[in-house]
């Protein structure tokens, strides 16, 4: 082990609006390796980007408001560190990629310009080197450095998203926050850009957490998986604990709503029902009107964590009593 | 089919129920919409009951050298004006006016206007582009200078005054309600009518048109606020109701000459037009944010 | 670039030509006989007929448009009914009057405006911004006479600070620019706070914030740049309300300008002078929208590389 990059102790976070309150992410803990990547894996709604954006203390106030917890990063404990000292940890120690390129770039400024502001933020370097450097980052990215006096509509979206890459790591962050990097790609484009990633990622010894609901890119990059439902980080584990040995009803759903390369004459079996309404969490575990595996203490008690390595976790009513409990379906 | 038609026709006719109801919860929620609504209201009852409150002959038009230029007091709450008539009650019967002409032009103008962007917006292409092009010129043409144009041609009275201030609201009306009827004629339950059968008028009118409300209910309280303010323009020039009829603009018109020693000849007609106009676009810009809430 | 502006400009002349067509048409619609109103009751038949010819009256309306069009080409409007004098001529000299007022008065507006606008969304909610937001809607409320009169009653006739009205120096500037100004800024404002709260929730904006830059320049390079584009068009159209405003305005104000000539020319039914002032206001509103346009280009990438 190297240390840890970022500790997330008991996070909640939660939106007041006028139609009630989102309880949006409700006391989760993370932590990250140094040079490792984490995949933060769940559906729409499930609180991965607010989990990200608390990170870099960016809930957007109002309606958001973050209820308790302790974030370290690299040492440092950012819930205390007043807001022009964030400045500097932001693009600086961690960096954020967002889901949809096309509207993460200011239409009206140049992208060379664009790249350059980070640099010239945290390097404190003259107009004219920040550029150098910019033209630089976007070479890295695989763009040619002529183009970074273009703007943002003259890119394609895999441009667009590189260039946002290029922005992130222009100042070699110690984390890289990615949330759905690829989501709004042409699937061709995808793996390009995922391949770019992780290379820029080996070169850099950066740590990551790769927020996804594609297990298959999890498959592909990730060190350790988180599974996220409701606000909740339900499972946790290696790559290959939760790959071989799944735990949780909902993680075991998610797999088996993927199509299988191995036997591609398997049923695919999406996840019944929706997400429980986010204004009105159920008092149990939130997954129960979905789980086919439900008890009569779900619908009333929440779960607690249930261990079965130091790293793999699972909160779910079938295990505290039966650790050797085996779900039907799944890989296990 | 005809079964799917007719639960597709129904969505929109219950979506639009509750959504009147939330419309209204937000509204209720704004304070400044609900002082708009007062005053409105206030307004309202001064225009409906004018002659239980004030003598139309008497106090309102008959001069009175005797008692002119009074200052406001017991007997003439507001004063009296150059010809000894009593603002007070000048101004209540200015409201019926105010309120009236403000009514009917935004009718005139949403009437012939909405036809236009309908027409245009439904049909597309052509059409469109020759309606749409041809108010471009009179759009080139600032709207109150086309209301003065059109009222100086015509000569003054309060029918023209409505056509001209009606007619200069055109193009604004047709753009509004082009936009609209574009946002929402490619829905379903649009092509499910389209589908069965029936015909483009009935379309438009039916189907089209009251799915498109919100926005023009908007823009129609937001004009009837400045035709008010056209009208009194006009009338402020000499070009819109005219003397003796008691009305805001020419009140102030008439009691220019004397504002060195009489201030009050125009200061509340003039605040019986501010309050009147930010009433509506209290009431406008409140219906507008409960109706798209994100905007806010 | 250059494309761009030539494709504006030769938008403007189908337009024009149709304003001049349409306002040539409301205003022949005038009841009784011009020769008649030039030439007083008492005129005889022989010299009114002399007249309607000589004015080319008699011709069907298209061929009076066409001639008309023929002199506007040549910068001749026409002679004034009342006094005689070339319309042009008279326009020309008061012109430079109104382009004095409004164009001080939209200064005015936008200096004051943006400014507030900005510090409102970035505060969204706080007591500026409520305070802010219902004055500036009374401000879209107030009709221009009547603040004229107000403040005219205020600073001229109790403070005696400027001339009640006339055209007499940079003091007798400051209220009627100030009385036009009121509700352009006002809509003004009002545009630029919802174009800023709409930026400032655009995914380039986090991402500015995600690369670390303060807030302040998150405002002053990412957001308002972008929150302008909608504004301009805003100011474009309010200086179109301006003109109209200056009408009544310069009526207040005793100002000398086409917008008090305009209705004196309507008083005395001196049709030739009222075409010539509706022109030339509908002439600059187009070009005022032009410059728009094209500073919209500068401000916008997209639109500029479109025609480059
Ligand atoms: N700005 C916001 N205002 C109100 N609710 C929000 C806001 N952002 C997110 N939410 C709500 O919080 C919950 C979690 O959202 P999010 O973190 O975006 O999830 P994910 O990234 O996993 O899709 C959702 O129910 C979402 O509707
Ligand atoms: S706690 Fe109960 S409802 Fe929740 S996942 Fe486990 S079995 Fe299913
Ligand atoms: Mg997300």
């Amino acid at each position: 082990m190297k240390g840890t990059v970022l500790k997330v102790e008991n996070l909640a976070v939660r939106y007041v609006t006028e139609d009630g309150i989102v309880q949006a992410v409700n006391g989760i803990d993370i932590s990250v390796e140094k040079g490792s990547t984490l995949g933060l894996v769940g559906e729409t709604g499930a609180g991965k980007t607010t989990t990200a954006l608390s990170v870099l203390r960016l809930i957007p106030d109002p309606p958001g408001e973050v209820v308790s917890g302790k974030i370290e990063l690299d040492g440092k404990a950012l819930m205390e560190l007043p807001e022009s000292k964030m400045e500097k940890i932001r693009g600086g120690l961690v960096s954020m990629i967002f889901q949809d390129p096309m509207t993460a770039l200011n239409p009206v400024l140049k992208v060379g310009d664009q790249i350059a502001e980070a640099i010239k933020i945290h390097q404190q370097l003259s107009q004219d080197k920040a550029l150098q450097k910019a033209r630089e980052m976007l070479e890295m990215v695989g763009i040619p450095g002529a183009r970074m006096n273009e703007y943002p509509h003259q890119f394609s979206g895999g441009m667009k998203q590189r260039v946002v890459i290029a922005i992130a790591l222009s100042c070699s962050p110690k984390l890289l926050i990615a949330d759905e990097p690829t989501t709004a790609l042409d699937v061709t484009i995808q793996a390009q850009v995922l391949e770019l990633m992780k290379e820029l990622k080996e070169k850099m010894d950066m740590a990551m957490i790769m927020i996804t609901h594609d297990l298959g890119v999890v498959a592909e990059v990730c060190d350790n998986v988180a599974i996220m439902y409701a606000g909740r980080i339900v499972e946790q584990g290696t790559l290959e604990e939760i790959f071989n040995n799944t735990k949780h009803p909902y993680t075991e759903g998610l797999f088996l709503s993927i199509p299988n390369i191995d036997d591609r004459k398997a049923e695919l079996k999406p996840i019944r029902g929706l997400m429980s309404d986010p204004f009105n969490l159920p008092p149990g575990c939130s997954f129960c009107d979905r789980c086919d595996y439900a008890m009569d203490k779900c619908a009333t008690e929440k779960p607690e964590k249930v261990h079965f390595s130091p790293d793999h976790f699972v909160e779910c009513h079938l295990y505290p009593d039966n650790k050797e409990f085996q779900l039907k379906g799944g890989k296990g | 089919m005809s079964d799917r038609t007719l639960s597709r026709k129904m969505i929109p006719a219950t979506k639009k129920r509750s959504q009147a109801l939330d419309v209204w919860k937000r509204l209720r929620k704004s304070n400044s919409a609900i002082a708009g609504l007062i005053l409105i209201f206030i307004f309202l009852c001064l225009a409906v009951f004018a002659p239980l409150i004030a003598d139309y002959e008497n106090d309102a038009l008959k001069m009175n050298i005797i008692e002119r230029l009074q200052s406001p007091g017991a007997d003439h709450w507001f004063g009296t004006d150059e010809m000894g008539r009593d603002i007070f009650a000048r101004i209540v019967y200015g409201t019926r006016i105010s309120l009236f002409v403000g009514v009917i032009s935004v009718s005139i103008a949403l009437t012939l206007g909405g036809t236009l962007g309908a027409i245009a917006g439904y049909y597309g292409g052509k059409i469109d582009n020759i309606i749409m092009r041809t108010l471009d010129v009179l759009l080139a043409i600032p709207t109150i200078l086309l209301a003065i144009t059109i009222v100086a041609a015509l000569g003054a009275s309060i029918l023209n005054l409505m056509i001209a201030v009606g007619i200069s609201n055109i193009p604004g009306f047709a753009r509004v309600v082009r936009a609209a009827v574009l946002s929402i004629k490619d829905q379903e339950f649009i092509e499910a009518a389209r589908a069965i059968g029936s015909r483009d008028h009935t379309i438009i009118l039916k189907h089209v048109l009251p799915n498109s409300m919100a926005p023009i209910i908007v823009f129609a309280t937001l004009k009837v606020a400045s035709a008010i303010m056209a009208t009194a323009s006009l009338s402020f020039i000499g070009l819109g109701i005219q003397p003796p009829t008691p009305e805001w603009g020419s009140m102030l018109a008439g009691g220019r000459a004397y504002i060195r020693d009489n201030m009050y000849i125009v200061l509340y007609p003039g605040l019986a037009i501010v309050l009147t106009v930010l009433s509506l676009n209290l009431i406008g810009d409140g219906l507008r944010d409960a109706l798209d809430p994100k905007l806010k | 670039m250059i494309k761009y502006v030539i494709r504006r400009l030769m938008m403007l002349f189908p337009v024009m030509v149709g304003v001049i067509f349409l306002v040539f048409f409301i205003i022949s619609l005038t009841p009784g006989d011009v020769a008649t109103i030039i030439l007083g009751d008492g005129a005889t038949e022989e010299r009114i007929k002399d007249l309607r010819e000589e004015l080319g009256l008699d011709d069907p309306l298209i061929v009076q448009y066409g001639n008309y069009m023929i002199d506007l080409v040549q910068g001749d409007m026409g002679k004034s009914y009342s006094t005689g004098l070339s319309v042009a001529g008279e326009i020309k000299q008061r012109f430079p009057n109104t382009f004095k007022l409004t164009i001080t008065a939209i200064f005015l507006s936008v200096l004051i405006s943006i400014p507030i606008g900005v510090i409102s969304a970035t505060r969204q909610y706080s007591i500026f911004d409520n305070i802010g937001m219902i004055v500036a809607l009374i401000g879209i409320s107030m009709p221009s006479f009547w603040t004229g009169l107000i403040l005219i009653i205020l600073f001229s006739l109790k403070l005696g600070w400027f001339p009640s009205g006339g055209m007499k120096g940079i003091m007798s500037l400051i209220l009627p620019a100030f009385t036009l100004a009121i509700a352009s800024t006002a809509s003004i404002t009002r545009t630029t706070r919802s174009s800023m709260l709409e930026v400032i929730r655009q995914d380039y904006i986090t991402t500015a914030k995600a690369k670390g830059v303060s807030r302040r320049s998150v405002i002053n390079k990412h957001a308002l740049k972008n929150a302008l584009i909608p504004a301009v068009t805003v100011i474009g159209l309010e200086f179109g309300v301006l003109l109209g405003g200056a009408v009544l305005t310069e009526t207040v104000f005793s100002w000398p300008g086409i917008g008090r000539l305009m209705v004196e020319s309507i008083q005395r039914k001196d049709t030739p002078m009222v075409l010539g002032c509706v022109i030339v206001f509908a002439l600059s509103f187009s070009i005022v929208n032009l410059i728009i346009d094209i500073l919209y280009a500068f401000i916008d990438p997209r639109i500029k590389s479109n025609y480059s």
